[in-house]
């Protein structure tokens, strides 16, 4: 009874940091309607200030505290001003929430660069010594933690419920446009929830620093853990969000001691499967049901971008040619393999493009699929000698039948709970290539797996595994485009913006949906099988969850619903860290920054903005703009 | 022969708003009706009840002698009904003509991957689908613009597009809510030729509208809706001179 006591304490003490990341998701999302995925960035940026001020500069405790959460809000608020509040004004909302995971990773790369990639743990407030009620030893920290966050709620909710302010930002919350109306400045209240969520982040990072080691890339972790709870309790709710909060610390707690550390994760994340299933809006949850035949999402108005079929042939054939016989140029050293690389993941990539380009379906889960397929062929080829084409048919049979499970919950989701779901599933699969050593070799992972090989012949150089990506992936963007150009593409467009008008129609929207996750799924499992026969090699952190965050970027920065264009940013990715000899510590800060940048800048990525400058080129002199002479005519 | 459309006694509330209060009337198959009466009087709500997007709480809708009772979204589409919405809703980032397509998408008989490996048959379709959108563009006088993004249209333009993309489903009847709001007063004499001309082919309409002169120039029957009462149903010349009309429709302005 006792230790079970010691257990749920230590559970608290950690649910109280997961409380106070979903406190800071619960405001952002009532303000803006965004959940801003950045949050658990700001408990890292908050600890690493504080070891700064206190541990490297020697300053006193409550005035390092005082400096550190000051510094990350200023921070916050200049991040915040030029990047989140411009984007929840113009993009859709399944595109601002991307963009904040990109803010994550820029985030974490600022960490990396500024503090290295090695744990650090900073000194108890009050000293090593726990106190003890009874014969139960509470350390003093989590006392610490436990009054900071029950404070930072008491003075929320002062703030919200009590003051003029409170009354501006609950106006945005309920009707943006009336409050505006009134005279609320809306993006200064939107900048302002961004502020006091960057204020909470970093107060509760420091408080729990003591506690957990953190290193540059926690925040990912904090993000999920407080994504999670904020899903349990319901989002926008701040009482949701601190039961949820607190219930996941517990829940994390009693998994790894009564079944193994290495599977904390999986209990909880099954739990929130479940969770979306039977109560998808949380045990909070609140808000007025809205008018389904009003749409009131903002519309994005994209260009098409097409190419006619000659000149999309002939790029084709072009680029097909220059990058067929790039192997047999002297490239530096280390090109050809970073090349490899980059044309494995473009084909997960063009999967992704299906599910999230052309279907409109966010997917945070990319990854997950890749780990299925890597894994399941690796191991059948190392462990059990299946032929290599056998253990890829096995890994993308598996991952269909993980695609359709996973519909069964994605399937009525949209925006944030289905980014939600797949994030989930990503996570699982994550914590299970951790936690099944016996199967997965663990956190050290796989090793031995040999080359891919088909019929006697092997791939095993650099220049033929390319050459066999190249193939693979130029027959696939062939018959996808075909796909794409015909009713099948057309059904998924559709359902993209408007599942309603879609199925008004006779577009089945379920088996749209389906459809395009397994064509996102199959593709990501061939990718991961290939992936670890390039390697002879895998481990969990190289198709874990910030790999799909990663090819999200690639996606978005060579243009979504292009099919082509995530070779671009695959290739950009992949490529620039290795050509720039010293870039690579600022690899992670540079894709978050690209992802955002291309957001708000280049909406369209790298290939969209050729291919529209290309029709630009071509276009009748009549119409130079490319704007339809409709305006004019009518 | 069981007519296209039957509504009895159908009601829709919402919390303590009445929507719709017992309507009962039927469309015959063939004809062009319009339903009318003034704003909030529950048009767009009773043809939301019919396509189940909020279901009617009491009555019953039958189509073509079936009733439509659980039956939603695109199997709705699938039995032949198909319907617009009151805001213009083309699909963002698809030209004009891929939006016309976007209608056909029940009637594609190849599958998905005969489609992605360009076979004949999926090519045959395709090339058959487009000569038929093509056709219904020029129609409507937009064949210029197949190839500009269809939310670069004006509105009217939109609205109409909307209709033709409709059409491309190959509907027994069409539900058009408001298709002429927006448009100016030729492109209105273009879609009143366009729904006689889609009428006189066979398909059952039922078009919500406001412009009286529209309605009584093209309409075989009209039904009159006042805060969500049938105030009247028959031929429009009756309709002009039924005094329930006049009081509903000028009594609240006078
Ligand atoms: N989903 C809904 N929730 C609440 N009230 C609704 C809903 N849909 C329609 N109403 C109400 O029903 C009445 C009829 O609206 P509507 O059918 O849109 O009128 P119209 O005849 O102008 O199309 C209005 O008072 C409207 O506010
Ligand atoms: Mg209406």
């Amino acid at each position: 009874m006792l230790g079970f006591l010691q257990i749920v304490i230590g559970g608290l003490s950690q649910g109280g940091v997961f409380a106070a990341v979903a406190l800071g998701f619960s405001l952002v999302y009532r303000v803006t309607g965004v959940v801003n995925l950045s949050q658990g960035a700001f408990c890292v940026l908050g600890a690493m200030a504080m070891y700064y001020f206190q541990v490297a500069w020697g300053w006193p405790t409550p005035l390092a505290a005082a400096a550190s959460i000051v510094a990350v809000v200023a921070f916050g608020l200049a991040v915040g001003a030029t990047t989140f509040v411009p984007a929840v004004a113009t993009l859709p909302i399944s595109s601002t929430l991307v963009l904040t995971a990109g803010l994550l990773t820029f985030f974490g790369g600022v960490a990396l660069i500024v503090w290295g990639n090695q744990p650090y743990a900073l000194p108890p407030f009050s000293g090593e010594a726990p106190v003890s009620f009874g014969q139960l030893r509470v350390p003093t920290q989590g006392l610490w933690l436990a009054g900071g966050v029950a404070a930072m709620i008491a003075a929320l909710w002062w703030l919200v419920y009590r003051t003029q302010l409170g009354r501006a930002l609950q106006a945005c919350a309920e009707n943006a446009m009336a409050a505006s109306l009134m005279g609320v400045d809306v993006k200064r209240m939107m900048l302002l929830s961004f502020g006091l969520a960057a204020a909470i982040g970093a107060a509760s990072g420091l408080l729990v620093a003591p506690i957990t080691s953190l290193q540059f890339d926690s925040g990912d972790f904090f993000t999920t853990s407080g994504f999670v709870a904020v899903a349990i309790g319901g989002m926008g709710s701040f009482a949701g969000a601190v039961v949820g909060g607190l219930l996941l610390g517990v829940a994390e707690q009693i998994a790894a001691y009564y079944v193994s550390s290495l599977f904390a994760n999986t209990l909880a994340l099954l739990l929130l499967l479940a969770m979306l299933l039977w109560r998808p809006n949380g045990l909070f949850a609140a808000g007025p049901a809205r008018r389904v035949d009003v749409r009131s999402e903002v519309v994005v108005h994209r260009a098409p971008i097409r190419l006619a079929n000659g000149r999309m042939a002939g790029l084709a054939l072009a680029l097909v040619a220059v990058l067929g016989v790039l192997p047999l140029l002297p490239l530096p050293n280390g090109v050809l393999p970073s090349l490899t690389i980059a044309m494995i993941l473009f084909i997960s990539v063009l999967g992704l493009d299906v599910l999230m380009g052309w279907t409109g379906q966010v997917s945070l889960g990319q990854a997950g699929f890749m780990a299925i397929g890597g894994y399941t062929a690796a191991i059948l080829a190392t462990n059990y000698d299946w032929p290599p084409l056998a253990g890829v048919a096995a890994g993308m049979a598996l991952s269909l039948v993980c695609a359709l499970l996973l519909s069964v919950v994605t399937g009525r989701l949209r925006g944030h709970y289905l980014a939600l779901a797949t994030l989930t599933f990503g996570l699982l699969v994550d914590s299970l290539t951790v936690g099944l050593v016996d199967v997965t070799g663990g956190p050290s992972g796989l090793v031995g797996v040999p080359s891919f090989g088909v019929a006697g012949f092997d791939f095993d150089t650099p220049a033929s595994m390319y050459w066999l990506a190249l193939a693979l992936a130029a027959v696939f963007v062939f018959t996808l485009e075909g796909g794409m150009r015909s009713q099948f593409g057309r059904g998924l467009q559709a359902v993209r913006t408007d599942q309603l008008a879609a199925a008004a129609l006779g577009v089945n929207v379920p088996r749209v949906k389906l459809a395009a996750l397994c064509v996102s799924a199959a593709l990501a499992s061939l990718s991961g099988s290939l992936y670890a026969f390039n390697f002879h090699f895998l481990s969990p952190e190289m198709v874990a969850t910030p790999r799909s965050f990663e090819m999200i970027a690639m996606l978005v920065l060579g243009g979504e619903g292009t099919l082509v264009g995530g070779l671009f940013g695959s290739l950009v990715l992949t490529l620039l860290p290795t050509l720039v000899q010293g870039l690579a510590a600022y690899k992670t800060m540079a894709e978050g920054a690209l992802l955002v940048a291309s957001f708000l800048y280049l909406p369209e990525g790298l290939f969209g903005r050729f291919v529209l400058w290309l029709g630009r080129i071509g276009a009748k002199p009549a119409n130079p703009n490319g704007e339809p002479a409709a305006k004019a005519a009518t | 022969m069981t007519p296209a459309l039957e509504i009895v006694s159908l009601s829709r509330r919402f919390g303590g708003l009445l929507a719709i209060d017992d309507v009962s009337f039927s469309i015959a198959r063939g004809g062009l009706s319009a339903l009318i009466g003034p704003n909030g009087a529950g048009k767009t709500t009773l043809f939301n009840a019919i396509t189940n997007i909020f279901p009617p709480t009491s009555g019953e809708v039958r189509f073509m002698g079936q009733s439509l009772a659980g039956i939603a979204g695109d199997k709705l589409a699938r039995l032949g009904l198909v319907r617009t919405f009151q805001t213009a809703r083309v699909f963002p980032g698809m030209t004009v003509l891929e939006n016309a397509l976007a209608g056909a998408c029940l009637r594609a008989r190849s599958n998905a991957v005969a489609q992605m490996l360009r076979l004949p048959s999926a090519r045959a379709e395709e090339r058959k689908l487009r000569e038929q959108a093509s056709a219904l563009l020029d129609l409507i006088g937009l064949s210029a613009f197949r190839d500009a993004a269809a939310t670069d249209l004006p509105m009217g333009a939109q609205k109409n597009l909307e209709v033709v993309r409709a059409l491309m489903a190959d509907p027994a009847m069409l539900l058009l809510d408001e298709p002429a709001a927006g448009l100016n007063d030729s492109e209105t004499a273009d879609l009143a030729a366009l729904l006689t001309a889609i009428r006189d082919c066979g398909v059952t309409i039922m078009v919500v509208e406001h412009n009286m002169s529209l309605v009584m120039g093209i309409a075989d029957q009209v039904v009159v809706l006042d805060a969500g009462r049938l105030v009247a149903a028959g031929a429009p010349a009756d309709i002009q001179r039924d005094a329930r009309v006049i009081e509903a429709y000028v009594g609240g302005s006078v």
